[in-house]
């Protein structure tokens, strides 16, 4: 049985509380939950609450998958909750928050990336 | 039950104790399986730097004039359209900004709330009610069809069996003409003592038949021969 989405995690109305990533699968197979807990809370403590679920390896469509729960993000952020910078970017692929600068840079530097590809493979 | 377990973790009290200082009554078993191993994702503090790592100097990036500034400047800009959206986010969800508990302020929201609910759950049920008067009228239409078939193979089935009797019967009329009655029983006797069948026979040495109890072999005519 594992802990519910709903969390079992102790807290007050004034622990400062984050939106981040935790990191749950295996060795070689990263899988993350999106999770709301206290800001100083170690990774393995009990959440708060689980927003949503982030699989980072592609799948055999190319997709990588992501499930929000924006009613309950909303309340967090709504309610003071800090936005960790993975989270962020992924709020902002999203089109829940601005586009990450981060996410900007990323993109430029595929970009550069596969335009010295294309130039090789032209050479 | 599980909040007790997870945070009693924390301090490193073993889940069996942390039930014993419920007053909750339902007990889960013990499952490592349902603590969370901490672990560290980073070396410990009192680890020193690897050795092949003392004389490294990391390479500093190199960005240019024009790219740090637009860098900057998105950041600049990513500052601001957060902060207006959790600004939005926090008058708009944070409890302090909620409405007042008045109760009866609930109960009339409450009241509102369950009126558009009603409202969408009898849409639904037009909606479906016209779905399900079709949908039985098809069933009772198939139905009605699959009784007729039945009532005609029924009728079928009964008229062949009819025949099938009527069939035996005429037989039975047929044959009961030559039938021993009550009226002719005493002819029958009669007839039968006049013309008695003598069954009784006899096989000789050559494997003629010899018929009759008393007939003597001699008699040419009463020879049949079995080979025939």
């Amino acid at each position: 049985m594992l802990p519910p989405a709903s969390g079992t995690g102790i807290y007050t109305s004034v622990s400062p509380k984050v939106i981040r990533l935790l990191r749950q699968g295996c060795t070689n197979r990263p899988f993350f939950h999106v999770v709301v807990a206290v800001n100083r809370a170690h990774q393995s403590r009990p959440v708060i609450e689980q927003v949503g679920s982030y699989d980072p390896m592609p799948n055999r469509h190319d997709e990588k998958l992501v499930a929000l729960n924006f009613e309950r993000i909303r309340f967090w952020i709504g309610n003071g909750a800090e936005v960790s910078k993975p989270v962020a970017q992924l709020l902002g692929l999203a089109g829940f928050y601005p586009v990450h600068p981060t996410s900007y840079l990323q993109a430029w530097k595929t970009r550069e990336k596969m335009e010295e590809k294309n130039e090789e493979k032209s050479n | 039950m599980l909040r007790i377990i997870n945070n009693f973790n924390f301090l490193r009290i073993s889940a069996t104790e942390a039930i014993s200082y419920s007053t909750s009554s339902n007990t889960l078993p013990y499952n490592p399986a349902l603590l969370p191993v901490k672990k560290s994702h980073r070396k410990p503090r009192w680890v020193p730097i690897a050795k092949s790592k003392i004389f490294r100097i990391p390479k500093r990036p190199v960005i240019p004039e024009d790219e740090t500034r637009e860098i900057r400047r998105l950041f600049n800009d990513y500052r601001n359209h957060e902060k207006s959206v959790k600004n939005f986010l926090v008058e708009k969800h944070n409890t302090k900004n909620q409405a007042s508990l008045d109760p009866e302020e609930i109960l009339k929201s409450f009241k509102q709330d369950l009126a558009v609910c009603h409202e969408i759950n009898n849409k639904w049920n037009k909606e479906n009610k016209i779905l399900r008067e079709k949908r039985l009228a098809e069933e009772l239409e198939r139905d009605i069809a699959f009784a007729k078939n039945r009532i005609e193979q029924e009728i079928i089935k009964e008229q062949e069996l009819f025949e099938f009797t009527e069939e035996l019967v005429r037989k039975e009329k047929e044959a009961s003409v030559n039938f021993i009655t009550k009226e002719n029983i005493d002819d029958a006797i009669d007839k039968a003592l006049a013309e008695a069948v003598d069954y009784n026979f006899a096989i000789d040495l050559n494997g003629e038949k010899i018929i009759g109890r008393n007939t003597k072999p001699v008699q040419e005519q009463d020879k049949i021969s079995l080979k025939q």
